[in-house]
């Protein structure tokens, strides 16, 4: 047989990653009301290989799900540093977006892509569970095309990211 | 309830208020403070359901108030006092009520209140790494320091029209 490519070997490898997604919700806000109906056999995610986890070391997707203050920012990004590539992040609701009914709080972060590298966001308030699953579909559309790769750009950008950790988080 | 109010108007320094047929009002001075929950506590207010404070920036003044519960009676009995807002000092009222413990190092945190006797008043609670002005008191800028610390997401709209200008 041939040696494989590397982007061969890549294309496989992204094929089979986004059938087994390990979802860690980080339940900030009301997102996390969604996610039950969403988990359980109402709308039922397993069908798509997506499986609520508990630890961080073992999971693929950090889901933030609603708004995110500084004190929560900084376990966010204490979270996000201790998941393992591949990684993925979805912003769950209009708050992590841009502020959203937090607009004027003085501990309500406006832009979550700012700290953490964002690969996708579902805009609403709040996101139905069609939402969050036709969502999770187009994330795998992304990581089959491998355009998923936001835990690359947080080691390429890490400089940038840092700075305006920093400048909330002290 | 008669008999209950009548008990609290021989607590020392108390100034008591009807509000409702089960609300209690009771102001007292700072110094009489920690004696008058004391006799609260005597009284049958077994629990502390919570204490905070009020900005009353009109008159100088903060206000702190404790509101407390009785379930024999089942009346609400709440502890009002006043103390000044350039030296914003209270004691701790821990030794009576525990929980008064955190809802204290949240009055440092927030009102700037200093508790004096209380072990951790002054740490880092909920506002981590905060520096300057407590966010709770009424003169603090809210959407000045969003303007000054965040950068807001602008729509695509408003990025066109900025370019036409």
């Amino acid at each position: 047989m041939d040696k494989m490519t590397e982007e061969q070997y890549r294309a496989i490898s992204n094929m089979l990653r986004k059938r087994s997604l390990w979802m860690l919700h980080y339940c900030t806000g009301c997102g996390a009301m969604e996610l039950p109906p969403t988990m359980t056999s109402r709308y039922d995610m397993e069908r798509f290989g997506i499986v609520p986890y508990v630890t961080p070391r073992q999971a693929d997707i950090l889901l933030v799900t609603g708004y995110v203050n500084i004190k929560t920012l900084r376990r966010i990004v204490t979270v996000y540093e201790q998941m393992l590539d591949p990684k993925y992040v979805i912003g769950f609701g209009s708050c992590p977006i841009n502020g959203g009914v937090y607009w004027d709080s003085y501990s309500v972060i406006k832009q979550l892509d700012k700290y953490i590298p964002v690969d996708l966001y579902i805009a609403g308030c709040m996101p139905r569970p069609e939402a969050v699953i036709s969502s999770f579909r187009h994330l795998m559309d992304l990581i089959d095309k491998g355009q998923a790769n936001g835990y690359r750009r947080y080691k390429e950008n890490y400089e940038y990211y840092e700075k305006n950790q920093r400048k909330v988080l002290g | 309830m008669t008999g209950i109010v009548d008990k609290v108007k021989q607590v020392d320094g108390a100034a008591v208020t009807v509000q409702r047929d089960n609300r209690i009002f009771v102001d007292v001075s700072k110094d009489k403070l920690t004696g008058a929950l004391y006799s609260m506590k005597l009284l049958g207010f077994n629990q502390l359901s919570i204490m905070s404070a009020v900005d009353r920036i009109e008159d100088g003044q903060f206000e702190i108030f404790y509101v407390l519960y009785n379930y024999k009676e089942k009346v609400n009995g709440v502890v009002r006092t006043r103390i000044s807002r350039d030296k914003a000092e209270i004691e701790t009222v821990e030794k009576i009520y525990t929980p008064a413990h955190t809802y204290e190092r949240e009055l440092t945190e927030m009102f700037g209140i200093k508790v004096l006797g209380n072990s951790d008043s002054g740490k880092p609670f909920i506002l981590e790494n905060w520096k300057g002005q407590p966010p709770m008191r009424k003169d603090f800028d809210s959407v000045g320091y969003v303007n000054s610390h965040y950068e807001f997401r602008h729509s695509a709209e408003e990025e066109t029209e900025g370019k036409d200008e």
